[in-house]
């Protein structure tokens, strides 16, 4: 039986109950949904007898299934269990691709952080390659979550900044900022959205549950540093390309107007390794670790040098801070 | 000399028996294993006995010694990845379907093994005839320093540096030649802020070395062409 006292049966029976088994109104209606769904297959089966074939029929299904999933902090470990095989098995269906979809639980003990080196970046974007490859980002609207800013030396003006310099780098007299979802600990994206699909995990990783997300881009209007990004088509990733190796809440398919951002690789730094972003830098400008560990390299930095943030003024305390040597 | 000649010779004896295995009692094998993993003819034996343990696909390392104010965050040990003389040493990583190379300098050592010319007696390190077989290495630091072949190699060994108090090393310890003169840089290496970590914010602490990035014989960084940019013409009008 549900526990927020909203069930309501179909039939009006008292019990509660269709076919013996307890449900609750969403439940009802995803069971209705598909039944409806097979009949509506059944009945284009009708015409030419069979056209529709088991494959078709279980796709419809699915994707009514999809469509009436609980949102992903309410879903039971059953339930989740029955939503990755089923976003599994979509994959498998619509692309042929063999997905993994992770639910890995942030770690206790951990809240990550994160620092930019600005002296060492040189603005080669390798880190860009690899967030696109890494996070199955849409290559038809050539979607990135970060972007490196060439700069002036001596001012730190995003107004000014080229994000779209096409040169040899590092560009005399120049230095590089890199920007992407920050993490904040009070982030303003979050209390913002109608209907919570985006939240805070335990480790500070902000995520989005895509399924959920309705798509009316507020909190895209409330994060002061640009970081989300919008699905105005269905994304695009080359079949050959996709990454095999995906997270609930990170880097697997997303649908045509759901929003999307950066969660330092979520499906990698929930198992010890290190976002692609930082693994791909090649002048070692990225630093990432552990804050509550006082013995990590994030912490050393913090302690050791000379750090600041952006817009610090706005108090939404980001976990992203830029040093220098 | 005694390592050379053992490498020289144990190296092709022993390389498919001893790969992989411990064995305390041959600690010449550890080496000839861990030369033919690096392509390295200069070996420590006790860099080799440090990874005696390691596994197939993990990267050779040298425990970072304890120097006074490189203890790092919280003190701890670290290892600082060999560079080997072999295409690999740009680190490949898988990123999704591709591979990038992760470290800047990605282009193996040039006329390595230094051995192969400066064997013996037959070729002697000179200051000041740099350029009849080393055109490609310039002075690496402006002329006033004053910095020469020997300053940093060992005169009757190329392959071993030559610090300014105790012994020599070999090559797979080249962080702390550098650190003699770039103790600043060191430090934050040491702490996390310089350099780079490999495989993981969690568990073992493996870095890279100086060598990784800077080429010893040309430490500056190199321009190049970046990645694509990105098409931002449409945020870009609306804007203004």
């Amino acid at each position: 039986m549900s526990d927020d006292g909203n069930s309501v049966t179909p039939d009006g029976a008292e019990d509660g109950t269709v076919l013996q088994k307890p449900v609750d109104r969403r439940g009802a209606l995803g069971m209705i949904a598909a039944g409806v769904a097979t009949g509506v297959a059944a009945a284009s089966a009708c015409r030419p007898l069979n056209a529709a074939t088991p494959e078709e029929r279980e796709l419809k299904v699915l994707e009514w299934q999809e469509f009436t999933q609980k949102h992903y902090r309410r879903m039971t470990d059953a339930e989740r269990a029955e939503t990755i095989r089923r976003i599994e098995r979509l994959a498998k269906i619509r692309h042929d691709e063999d997905v993994t979809i992770a639910t890995t639980d942030a770690q206790p003990g951990v809240v990550f952080g994160y620092a930019f080196n600005k002296s060492k970046c040189k603005g080669y974007r390798n880190c860009i390659e690899a967030c696109i490859n890494e996070n199955n980002l849409d290559r038809a609207s050539d979607t990135q979550y970060i972007r490196i800013f060439e700069m002036e030396d001596g001012l730190v003006n995003l107004e000014e900044a080229d994000a779209t310099y096409q040169h040899e780098v590092p560009a005399e007299g120049h230095f590089y900022l890199g920007t992407q979802c920050f993490q904040c600990a009070d982030p303003p994206c979050v209390p913002v959205c109608p209907v919570g699909a985006t939240w805070q995990e335990p480790d500070g990783i902000v995520v989005i549950d895509y399924n959920w997300c309705v798509g009316c881009r507020v909190c895209m209007a409330a994060c002061p540093y640009w970081a989300r990004r919008f699905n105005w088509a269905q994304p695009e990733v080359p079949l050959d390309e996709v990454n095999p190796n995906q997270h609930y809440l990170g880097n697997r398919a997303r649908k045509k107007g759901c929003v999307e951002k950066c969660t330092f690789c979520i499906h990698r730094t929930r198992k010890g390794q290190l976002p692609a972003c930082v693994e791909a830098c090649p002048t070692g400008a990225r630093v990432f670790g552990n804050l509550l560990d006082p013995d990590s390299e994030i912490r050393w930095v913090l302690a050791n040098k000379n750090i600041f943030r952006l817009k610090e003024e706005l108090a939404t305390e980001p976990r992203f801070w830029y040093f220098s040597d | 000399m005694w390592t050379r000649l053992v490498n020289g010779v144990v190296c092709l004896a022993v390389v498919g028996i001893a790969s992989g295995c411990v064995d305390e009692q041959h600690p010449e094998r550890e080496t000839a294993a861990l030369a033919a993993d690096t392509g390295l003819t200069d070996i420590d034996p006790a860099v080799a006995a440090f990874n005696a343990q390691r596994q197939p696909g993990e990267l050779p390392v040298v425990q970072a010694a304890p120097v006074d104010r490189w203890a790092g965050p919280g003190a701890r040990p670290f290892e600082v990845a060999v560079r080997t003389s072999k295409q690999e040493a740009g680190h490949p990583r898988r990123f999704g379907s591709i591979t990038l190379e992760t470290a800047l300098r990605i282009r193996p050592v040039s006329q390595y093994p230094c051995t192969s010319c400066h064997f013996g007696r037959t070729v002697v390190m000179t200051d000041d005839r740099i350029d009849d077989a080393h055109q490609n290495i310039q002075p690496v630091h402006p002329e006033e320093t004053g910095a020469v072949c020997s300053t940093c190699h060992l005169a009757d060994n190329v392959e071993r540096l030559a610090l300014t108090q105790g012994a020599p090393v070999t090559l797979t310890e080249s962080y702390r030649l550098c650190a003699q003169c770039h103790f600043q840089q060191a430090e934050a290496w040491a702490g996390g802020a310089h350099g780079k970590r490999l495989d993981g914010w969690q568990g073992r602490r493996v870095v890279m070395g100086c060598g990784d990035c800077h080429d010893p014989h040309s430490p500056a960084i190199q321009q190049r062409i970046p990645f694509r940019a990105p098409e931002l013409e449409r945020a870009r009008t609306t804007h203004e």
